[in-house]
Formats: C-alpha cells, structure tokens, sequence
C-alpha cells in the first residue's frame, strides 16, 4: 500500500493518568488525575506491540518522536463527567474523591473557567523498508 | 454538551513537523469526523480518509469543504483489509488507531 520509503505517522495518546485541570484566563490549575483502566493499557501495548513487530521483521524502521500535550476542555465538570461516560468509560475513569476536588477547585476558579484534561500524546515517524 | 478538543492546534502543528505533505497522497486511517483531516489536507495532492465508524464518515462528509472536495476522498474501511493497490500512497497516518 505505501511506496518503498514512505513514510507512516503513528499519532496517539498514550495512557499515563492524564492530568485533570482548571483553565481560565487567569492560567491553569491541577485539579487531579484519571486513572488508566486496563483496557487502555492493553491498547497501549498492542499498538506498541504491533510497531515493534513491524520493526523486527524488517518493514519500517523508527525515524523520530516526540511526546506533546493535547487538551480536552469542557464547560464544567458535569460536561466533562458527562462525555467520560459516553466516551472514554472503557479506558479511563475519575475516582469520587477526585470528582470532588476537581469540581470544588472548577467552582472558587475565574468565572470564565473551564475543566480540562491534558492527554499525553506521542507521535511517531517511521520509514517503510524497500 | 461543548467538547473542544486541542484549541491549542498541538496536534496539526506536530503533524506538520513530522509529515511533508507537499505533492503526497495520503492515507489517513481512523480519519473519524475529519477533524484533523481539514487541518492538513490542503497541503497534500491526495487524502483518503478511512473509518470503520459510519456514522463519524456521514459527519465528515457534510464538513468536508468545497475546496477539498476533489482532494479528500472517504470510505469507510478497516486496517487489516485496507482496499487499496499495492504503492498507492507516499504517506500513511495512523490516527488515535490501536
């Protein structure tokens, strides 16, 4: 499907209890952390898996990476709680107790504050092998 | 319910650092609602966008922008039975796909 020397981008967050935080036009604030359900960090190892298989037979050989930072924002932290549910329930969760401190620090936050989550991204250039 | 996801443009602007678009035909896999499709596609000669989920393909289909659409083709289509001749594309990006 790729030419001999293309090039394949492997772009993905990676499972790492991704910081919970307050954002206003007064800055950022940590307000806690999800935690990292296994099914998360068995995808993480699959697709960690499957590159490095890639590698050993010889099809791609690893260029370059590099980790950066990819936010999620809601308006509140029952937007937030709201979307986790729908979305992310099968990796991912935040604990009652986090819950609590993440809504309190959202609430004595700027009026304009919103609640975030900083996923840890990786992205990957490898080279296809002629 | 007001997701934004990545208004910082993180994830284009690494795109961009580690991919050379220019003249490329791409295939993007788990392309999803276009959302990072339309922050690079202008770039490239060619995308194809593949996703095995209808309903985010419908999305990117009525987001896709007049001027891309001859550039950006989608169809939806898994990783392991990708439809495609062999040395059809110069560029592959695996999006958010384990």
């Amino acid at each position: 499907m790729l030419v001999a020397g293309g090039t394949l981008i492997d772009l993905r967050p990676l499972a790492d209890r991704w910081f919970v935080e307050v954002l206003s036009s007064g800055g950022k604030q940590e307000a806690g952390r999800v935690t990292d359900l296994p099914q998360g960090l068995a995808d993480d190892a699959a697709a960690n898996g499957a590159m490095a298989e890639a590698e050993r037979a010889g099809l791609f050989r690893r260029d370059r990476e590099e980790l950066f930072a990819f936010y999620y924002s809601w308006d509140s932290p029952k937007e937030m709680q709201e979307y986790m549910d729908q979305e992310w329930a099968d990796f991912c969760a935040v604990d009652e107790a986090e819950w609590k401190q993440i809504r309190s620090r959202w609430a004595v936050s700027d009026a304009d504050a919103r609640v975030g989550v900083r996923l840890k991204m990786l992205i990957t250039r490898w080279l296809k092998a002629h | 319910m007001t997701v934004q996801k990545d208004p910082e443009g993180n994830e284009a602007r690494y795109l961009r650092k580690y991919a050379d678009l220019a003249g490329k035909r791409v295939l993007e896999i788990g392309c999803g609602d276009g959302r990072l499709t339309w922050r690079y596609a202008l770039a490239a000669r060619r995308v194809t966008g593949i996703d095995l989920d209808r309903d985010e393909l419908r999305i990117a289909s009525i987001e896709r922008a007049s001027d891309l659409e001859k550039t950006v083709s989608l169809a939806q289509a898994d990783s392991i039975h990708l439809p495609f001749r062999d040395q059809a594309f110069d560029l592959t990006i695996l999006a958010w796909t384990f």
